[in-house]
């Protein structure tokens, strides 16, 4: 049951360029894009942007509130975590553990979903029953259980984080691909390069993969934002990144103990993952909307 | 749909079990840890005694033994013994189901009472502001980790407004007297006449319904929103507006009727991954389901269970896919399968 | 703003959730669910503090931790290995048949004997009993443990055997065990929600436990609930809002807060788990004393146990708890001084320092991370590696094999705060915890003295000998005690809490 039909076999670059052009005019989508090129800057400059060393403990300022609180203090502006360590500072760099995550899970899983769904859909016959069966087998399994699994079957590691969740998400861009590719494999365009003799490996790199790349971008965006929640529930478990770096989702499940408490411990990098999650969400909506020909009117 | 292709679809269920079954093995078998040595702790034992313990639990079988016996045992729904709770594994299982699927059903309810309207009223008013705070809003639900939310609720109403209590299903002194006849207690409170428990079970249960169900308003708004503009331009409601039915006759008897079919289906299929995916609302608001048994049997290494509720887990995964299917083809008599 | 809460009120009653007058239950807000409810079936912990309170023991402990005959009237040590129970006459099970001295032999062999379950299956609580070799009646009234060898500390351990009913078990088997409490103790088992609560109504006609612990009588609250709340932030809540009336694991930021909310407050006990960081002996870094004695003097337990544990732990200089038989109070404290830290590092051939890794469970992640950062400023670079409990156990506890890792954090329980169950498993050569990999062969020929020698005060001097060797060697680190932490209710009273964890509602009142 796909959502997404096939794009219409228009030059791809034409296409993708009138894509964009509608989704630029989306101001809310756009905007949000550029709250996430904005949080992906800085992750990048995070060193030259952070107030303080983001590992540098002092138990002194355990649990110190934010600057606006009685307590707080310009050296802490979003107050200190248990160790006292800068909340800020530490929401800074975290940026990068948590972008990178959702980042190196969706460009591994769709990658392996992009070659697995083309050869599914294209080549159909064994290769299509055994990858079929294969996704048939992973949905079975509930993702966040399979992930558990994976991480006491690995042991702990920020790697081992990205392979637990790519091991399933893969299956999702894959599906896409094989449906997308099983209705454009039987269209003229590609009947006419057949006939011409290309290759098979020609014709799915090179003629269906690039039209139908808009859906497979869709999701992905939209399944990145679901990662960096997974990646929240896997600290929340205990199964997160190891210190002293930490995750904005590890810094959320650590603080969870303290928000009787003291609230900011968590809540500062909840929000941190409310508003980079929120602005992807509605950026790949409306990528969706820009994308899918059904509602380009 | 005909009955060979029901049978065909009940036939795919034993590849996908089996699969299950052997990357479910494999997994825990080459998962590190001893469950011995977790029981044990930091207590007294002899040697003699720990390799007891080790025979009556069956683990010192060879690995292969050990898979066969369990996929011999479990063709006969005899999953084997829990390491911890020293009873069989179904029972344990079927104690802790009622409990995980009434907060799913409750979850799904929540989310798609909320989803619908705002859904079809998103695609009526398409790129109004309501469209536009509509969708930022529901997506805000998929954006937050849901265990944070879950506590910030917590502190909210049962703490500060002391309104809703924090943990459990249902106060016992209220509870006494009713009769469980299916275990799920919205349901057995009402079928007992009593509105006081009713009450009371619903209190328990709303925060973490709440907390689960959130994500999901915003998928199924999306989906009733993306359906309901498709529909909308379809050829019998233009036809229908010629005839000079009423807007709003049109729109919600109509339109949403035929708007609603991927909802629905896209709400069955996800009421899986919310069944999978509820252990950290469980752990939070002390929901007695069958995720948080699952995640603590993992880290104690009770295989035993595992193997037997993944299994679970993927049984309802295919029959709920099946089941939308179906739903499918009747809703919309167009679609073959 | 007055009338957005009388609204709330208003709808808090609607959803039946109006304070109750059921003025006697006393619920308890509680980490985890039991597994079974069969005394002899488990081995966990909080499994034992619920059972506890529907079956009674041949012996129990006060929560001084003393030990008191409960369904033994007295008992007598006939010789170094032979001890006489007399079992109290008139106790009457929750089904109102006899507990007789059959049923409390019934009890005990079903836990010593190697398929004494049925099934062919034993009992994983075997080794608690130590080395039984028979149980015999003598008459009515009389039993008899015979062992095979001197062990001590059989009246330390047999608070963990609760009496079962021999007709109950024959009756049900045992399956049926699991589920279907029946015991002698103050509570009978009204019903067990699995993973939510344990319900108990009070045993009418219970004989009223020990003598030796004032207020003997049937329990004091109609009903008690064990509700199940995993998390330690919705248990805090549940305290905070009335919903329970005591807690267990109350996290130590939490007790001002608790302290200061009008209907409750913190109750604190000393706990009787060790904390130390284990050190690799067998590893090229930490077989030098000298570099063991540098990571000792780099960590300030007093900044770390103020500023994280607030302030509810006692630092030890030996591996027993301060409350210990045998402790050794005169030990030499290694203060904080990461100067002197330095200077031993040199003096070990290290002058740029060390690079170690120091391994932990996460819920300790806080106190490695501070532990960690103490190190590294003292020239010991550390980096904290969070595991799993049972992979790091398999790392560590070795039991003589090969070893890889350079710290661990991790702790030792010491229930019967006996040094026995502790010194031993830790220390000895090739022992199940001993994580350090620490062998000296005059310890252990100590230690096997001292666990057979049946003059009390001589047997304490040992644990008091061995206790300054290991101080000196330092194979470990040792840190501290820390205390058990438990929020109850104002309306709660007598109850205290117990070094061994247990919560016994026996006693406890509501108001």
């Amino acid at each position: 049951m796909s959502i997404l039909e096939p794009t219409a076999p228009v030059e791809a670059e034409s296409l993708f360029r009138r894509n964009m052009a509608a989704f630029m005019e989306n101001r809310l989508a756009f905007g949000s894009a550029i709250v996430v090129v904005l949080f992906v800057l800085m992750a990048v400059f995070a060193p030259w942007i952070a107030p303080n060393d983001p590992y540098a403990t002092n138990l002194f300022f355990r649990l110190q509130p934010p600057v606006w609180m009685e307590g707080g203090d310009w050296a802490y502006p979003l107050g200190a975590d248990s160790l006292g360590r800068c909340i800020l500072s530490r929401i800074i760099y975290g940026a990068r553990i948590s972008i990178f995550i959702g980042a190196a899970v969706i460009i591994v899983a769709t990658s392996i979903g992009i070659l697995a769904g083309l050869a599914a859909g294209y080549l159909r016959g064994w290769v299509d029953v055994v990858i079929s069966r294969l996704v048939d087998i992973l949905l079975g399994f509930p993702y966040l259980i399979f992930a558990i699994g994976l991480m006491a079957m690995m042991g702990p590691g920020l790697g081992n984080i990205i392979l637990a969740l790519a091991y399933k998400e893969w299956v999702i861009p894959c599906r896409v691909v094989r449906g997308e590719t099983l209705a454009t494999r039987e269209l003229e365009y590609v009947e006419a390069a057949r006939a011409l003799g290309a290759s098979g490996r020609h014709i799915m790199l090179r003629e269906i993969l690039p039209n139908i790349l808009s859906p497979v971008i869709v999701v992905a965006t939209i399944r990145m934002a679901h990662v960096i929640i997974l990646e929240a529930s896997l600290s929340f478990l205990g199964l997160g990144v190891q210190p002293p770096t930490a995750s904005w989702g590890a810094m959320v499940a650590d603080g969870r103990a303290f928000i009787l408490v003291s609230w900011w411990v968590s809540t500062f990098p909840g929000l941190a993952i409310l508003l980079l999650v929120l602005a992807i969400n509605v950026a790949s909506q409306g990528l969706r909307d820009a994308f899918d020909p059904r509602f380009t009117e | 749909m005909t009955l060979t292709r029901l049978l065909e679809r009940l036939l795919q269920l034993i590849p996908v079990l089996l699969g299950v079954s052997v990357i479910v093995f494999v997994m825990m078998a080459l998962t590190p840890g001893d469950p011995i040595q977790i029981m044990i702790g930091d207590q007294i034992v002899t040697a003699e005694q720990e390799a007891q313990m080790r025979r009556d639990i069956g683990l010192d079988r060879p690995m292969v033994e050990r898979f066969f016996v369990f996929l011999g045992n479990a063709i006969q729904f005899d999953f084997g013994q829990s390491f911890y709770h020293r009873r069989p594994v179904a029972d344990v299982i079927l104690e802790r189901l009622p409990a995980t699927i009434e907060l799913t059903i409750v979850a799904m309810l929540i989310a798609l009472v909320t989803a619908i309207p705002l859904g079809v009223l998103a695609a009526v008013r398409k790129n109004s502001i309501f469209d536009r705070i509509a969708t930022v809003g529901g997506l805000l639900g998929v954006s937050l980790p849901g265990f944070w939310f879950g506590i910030l609720l917590l502190m909210l109403f049962a703490v500060h407004l002391n309104i809703l209590p924090v943990a459990g299903r249902i106060n016992y002194g209220i509870s006494q007297g009713i009769t469980p006849y299916t275990h799920f207690l919205l349901i057995d409170t009402l079928l007992n006449g009593r509105l006081d428990a009713f009450r009371n079970a619903l209190a328990h249960i709303i925060l973490p319904a709440v907390t689960l169900g959130l994500p999901m308003t915003a998928i199924l708004m999306r989906v009733t929103r993306t359906a309901m503009l498709e529909v909308l331009r379809t050829d019998y409601v233009t036809f229908a507006q010629a005839k000079g039915l009423s807007r709003q006759r049109i729109l919600w008897r109509h339109a949403l009727k035929n708007a609603l079919i991927p909802t629905v289906s896209v709400a069955a299929i996800e009421t899986g991954s919310l069944l999978g995916g509820n252990m950290i609302i469980e752990t939070v608001f002390g929901w007695p389901g069958l995720g948080r048994l699952v995640v603590e049997s993992i880290f104690v290494r009770n295989y035993p269970l595992v193997q037997a509720a993944v299994l679970l887990y993927a049984v309802i995964y295919v029959m709920l896919n099946f089941f939308a299917d179906i739903l499918y083809t009747i809703l919309n008599p167009r679609v073959k399968l | 703003m007055k009338a957005i809460h009388r609204t709330l009120v208003a709808s808090a009653i609607a959803f039946g959730m109006a304070p109750s007058v059921q003025a006697q239950e006393l619920i308890v807000g509680f980490t985890r669910d039991a597994d079974t409810l069969d005394p002899a079936n488990h081995r966990n912990r909080e499994t034992e503090t619920i059972i506890r309170n529907i079956y009674d023991g041949v012996l129990t402990r006060s929560s001084d931790m003393q030990i008191h005959p409960e369904v033994a009237e007295s008992f007598t040590q006939v010789s170094a290995t032979v001890y006489d129970f007399t079992i109290r006459p008139g106790i009457t099970f929750h089904d109102g048949s006899a507990l007789t001295v059959e049923d409390v032999k019934f009890t005990l062999d079903r836990v010593v004997l190697e398929g004494g379950m049925g099934g062919g299956q034993s009992s994983p609580r075997a080794s608690l009993m130590g080395p039984v070799e028979s149980i015999e009646i003598l008459d009515e009234s009389t039993l008899r443990i015979t062992l095979s060898e001197p062990w001590p500390l059989l009246p330390a351990m047999l608070p963990h055997q609760q009496i079962v009913s021999q007709a109950h078990v024959e009756a049900i088997g045992a399956d049926g065990m699991a589920t279907q409490a029946m015991g002698a103790g103050p509570f009978r088992l009204a019903e067990w929600r699995r993973g939510d609560s344990v319900i108990l109504e009070r045993f009418d006609a219970y004989y009223g436990g020990a003598t030796g612990i004032p207020e003997a009588g049937p329990a004091c609250v109609e009903r008690v609930i064990f509700q199940v709340i995993p998390e330690s932030a919705s248990r805090v809540a549940a305290l905070l809002s009335g919903d329970v009336h005591l807690i267990n694991e109350l996290p130590p930021h939490s007790m001002n807060q608790v302290n200061n909310s009008p209907n409750a407050q913190v109750m604190t006990v000393n706990g009787t788990r060790s904390f130390f960081l284990a050190l690799n002996n067998e590893g090229e870094i930490f077989n030098d004393v000298r570099v063991r004695q540098a990571v000792a003097h780099a960590i300030d337990r007093d900044l770390i146990i103020d500023r994280i544990l607030s302030g509810t732990a006692t630092p030890i200089d030996g591996i027993l708890s301060p409350d210990a038989f045998g402790k050794n109070h005169d030990l030499p404290a290694y203060d904080y001084n990461p100067e002197r830290a330095r200077a031993l590092l040199a003096e070990a051939g290290y002058p740029d320092g060390i690079t170690v890794t120091l391994d932990t469970e996460g819920a300790l992640r806080d106190t490695a991370e501070a532990i960690a950062s103490l190190l590294t400023n003292a020239g010991i670079t550390t980096r904290v590696q969070v595991g799993e409990s049972t992979l790091l156990t398999q790392k560590w506890r070795t039991q003589g094999g090969p070893k890889e890792g350079d710290i661990y954090l991790t702790s030792w329980g010491n229930s019967t705060l006996d040094p026995f169950d502790i010194f031993v498993p830790t220390h000895r050569t090739n022992d199940r915890g001993n994580a350090a990999g620490y062998s000296n062969p005059e310890l252990d020929a100590l230690l096997d003295e001292a666990a057979v020698e049946l003059d009390r005060a001589r047997r304490g001097e040992m644990y008091q000998q061995a206790e300054a060797m290991v101080n000196a060697d330092l194979p470990y680190v040792y840190l501290w005690v820390p205390q058990d932490i438990y929020g109850v209710s104002t309306r709660l009273s007598n109850w205290s809490p117990s070094p061994d964890s247990r919560i016994n509602l026996h006693r406890a009142c509501l108001d």
